[in-house]
């Protein structure tokens, strides 16, 4: 199923401009105040406010890893890269630097607007999917724990797919995750001293 | 003795639309006389002509001729949003300035053009408040198949779910094309409160003839419970209109005939769209005025140098203030429904989407 991408709005958001005074940011800076953002420019390193920033524009050229305050790779906010030599070893690190759009310099009468969009939806599409898998790697750690309380169900005389469907009615009933379910029932079972499951089993 | 200044008129005299680029024509020339008979004005301006007939492809083109040709370093002109995005690269080459005194979709704001006519905060957001209170949130949105279509109805159907209410259907016709009766169906079966209409040229003019018929045969497709609203329909189409179709369209606009206020002068004119041309024309010539060299600076120049100001163009986006009004054909004339307060034209919706519906009550003055 295809979603409509909703266009955000843009008006009064903060964007920090890290690059070294240079006459092709006059172009940048006039298109983004024309979007209606707040432009903050700075060089070498990003201030930390621009912690609380909703765009970073950085220099491929001239940049290093140092000047984000950030572990690589995690910014808090999308990030356009701002290239003028299309060196491989410059797009690299831009990649690695997390850049979510890029803007080619010399910038001219436009270009701006289609990177923030673009930078803003990757950026969300990216923290949805971090979000997404986080959850999915924690219900695969769960997966012992899933295997443990269907045993136990099991022991108590249901077949094994009979235990597998109480087990998702008793999470169901808690309004809790099927991974959580499991926990609650193997817990309740480890504090009624059942520390042996071979016994039930037996 | 005045200073001779030529100046680029890119206007298509054949074609689809070629009534908006006639009322703008007479706009321009109307200006241009008026500037060269002011012995207080210390130019005069050449017209330097050429014309793309209508096709899209030859916009670009002529517009870098009267460029390369002339000294003109300004050209006025351009209907559609189409044929202005065509020219805007050869400004950028070339460092002219295109004057745009058409209303258009908004989300853009070129280093090179002026826009001198509405952009969607000064009409389609006003425009659906005004609706909403009225007629409901229900729309049927159709548009021609090019950007102005596609962005205003983009923009609408956002504007309708934020605000609650439900697009009925979203068409779009091919430039030109006359076959309307699925759009009809469409709009039959779903009896929207109203329909927003984005189509431009002769499927327009064809489009009301056939929904005036529908509204003859079922009374709630009449301009009292579902009417058609545009943003860029003016006086200047009217004639090719049957004047019972016309009856009962709702416009937006800065200016309709006989409004007073905008432009200055207390001048009558034909339409906004004749309006906005002449003002882009004065705006230009008081910018020329007075300060040697002007004639041979860019856009941003000659906006940070004159010595009388910007002119009202904002320094950030090229769009200036303008009167926001809402009218209705009555016997064969637009009439005033309300009026707005001036707003400044705000292209990328800095200041929100809703900003005009949720002021609209506060606002209103009816006129």
């Amino acid at each position: 199923m295809t979603r409509r991408i909703r266009i955000p709005v843009l008006g009064g958001a903060r964007v920090y401009v890290l690059h070294r005074p240079h006459p092709t940011l006059q172009a940048l800076d006039r298109q983004l105040r024309a979007i209606g953002l707040d432009v903050v420019q700075c060089w070498p390193e990003l201030p930390a406010e621009a912690l609380s920033g909703d765009f970073v524009f950085f220099d491929a050229d001239q940049g290093y890893d140092a000047q984000f305050p950030w572990p690589t790779g995690q910014s808090p906010m999308p990030m356009i890269a701002l290239i003028g030599s299309e060196a491989p070893g410059r797009i690299e690190w831009s990649l690695e630097t997390g850049a979510h759009a890029q803007l080619l310099k010399p910038v001219g009468d436009g270009g701006a607007y289609s990177a923030l969009l673009i930078a803003r939806i990757a950026f969300e599409a990216r923290q949805s999917l971090s979000a997404e898998i986080a959850d999915l790697r924690r219900r695969l750690d769960e997966r012992q724990t899933v295997v443990r309380a269907v045993t136990l169900l099991a022991a108590r005389g249901k077949s094994e797919s009979e235990a597998y469907d109480q087990l998702r009615q008793m999470a169901m009933a808690w309004r809790v995750s099927f991974e959580d379910g499991a926990r609650r029932v193997v817990a309740s079972h480890d504090a009624q001293g059942g520390a042996n499951d071979r016994s039930d089993l037996g | 003795m005045k200073e001779r200044i030529e100046l680029g008129l890119l206007y298509s005299r054949s074609g689809s639309y070629s009534l908006i680029s006639e009322a703008c024509r007479s706009g321009v020339l109307g200006a241009i006389a008026k500037i060269n008979a002011d012995p207080d004005m210390p130019l005069s301006f050449v017209a330097v002509e050429r014309d793309p007939q209508g096709n899209a492809d030859a916009y670009g083109p002529l517009c870098e001729e009267i460029l390369n040709q002339s000294s003109a370093r300004h050209v006025i002109g351009c209907v559609t949003s189409w044929s202005r995005k065509e020219v805007i690269p050869t400004l950028e080459r070339a460092g002219g300035t295109l004057w745009y005194t058409i209303p258009y979709e908004g989300f853009e704001a070129s280093d090179h053009v002026v826009y001198t006519h509405a952009c969607p905060n000064q009409h389609l957001l006003p425009l659906l408040g005004w609706a909403f209170a009225r007629l409901g949130r229900r729309g049927y949105l159709m548009g021609s198949n090019y950007i102005w279509g596609w962005e205003m109805n983009r923009l609408a159907r956002e504007v309708i779910s934020g605000a609650g209410g439900e697009v009925l259907g979203e068409r779009y016709l091919p430039l030109g094309a006359l076959e309307i009766e699925r759009l009809i169906a469409e709009i039959r079966a779903t009896r929207p409160d109203f329909v927003l209409n984005n189509l431009i040229g002769p499927s327009q003019y064809a489009f009301l003839e056939a929904y005036h018929r529908l509204g003859q045969e079922d009374a709630h497709f009449r301009p009292e419970t579902c009417p058609i609203l545009s943003c860029n329909l003016t006086e200047c189409e009217l004639p090719a209109i049957h004047p019972d179709a016309a009856e009962g369209l709702v416009a937006a606009g800065p200016y309709f005939r006989g409004v007073q206020g905008w432009p200055d002068g207390g001048q009558n004119f034909g339409s906004s769209h004749e309006a906005a041309a002449y003002s882009a024309v004065h705006r230009l010539a008081r910018l020329l005025s007075g300060h040697a060299g002007a004639a041979r600076e860019s856009l941003s120049q000659l906006l940070a140098h004159a010595p009388g100001g910007s002119e009202g163009i904002d320094l950030a986006t090229h769009h200036t203030q303008l009167p926001v009004l809402i009218a209705q054909v009555e016997n064969g004339a637009f009439v005033p429904r309300e009026r707005f307060a001036p707003v400044a034209g705000d292209p990328y919706l800095a200041h929100g989407r809703e900003a005009i519906l949720q002021g609209a009550s506060s606002l209103r003055v009816v006129s």
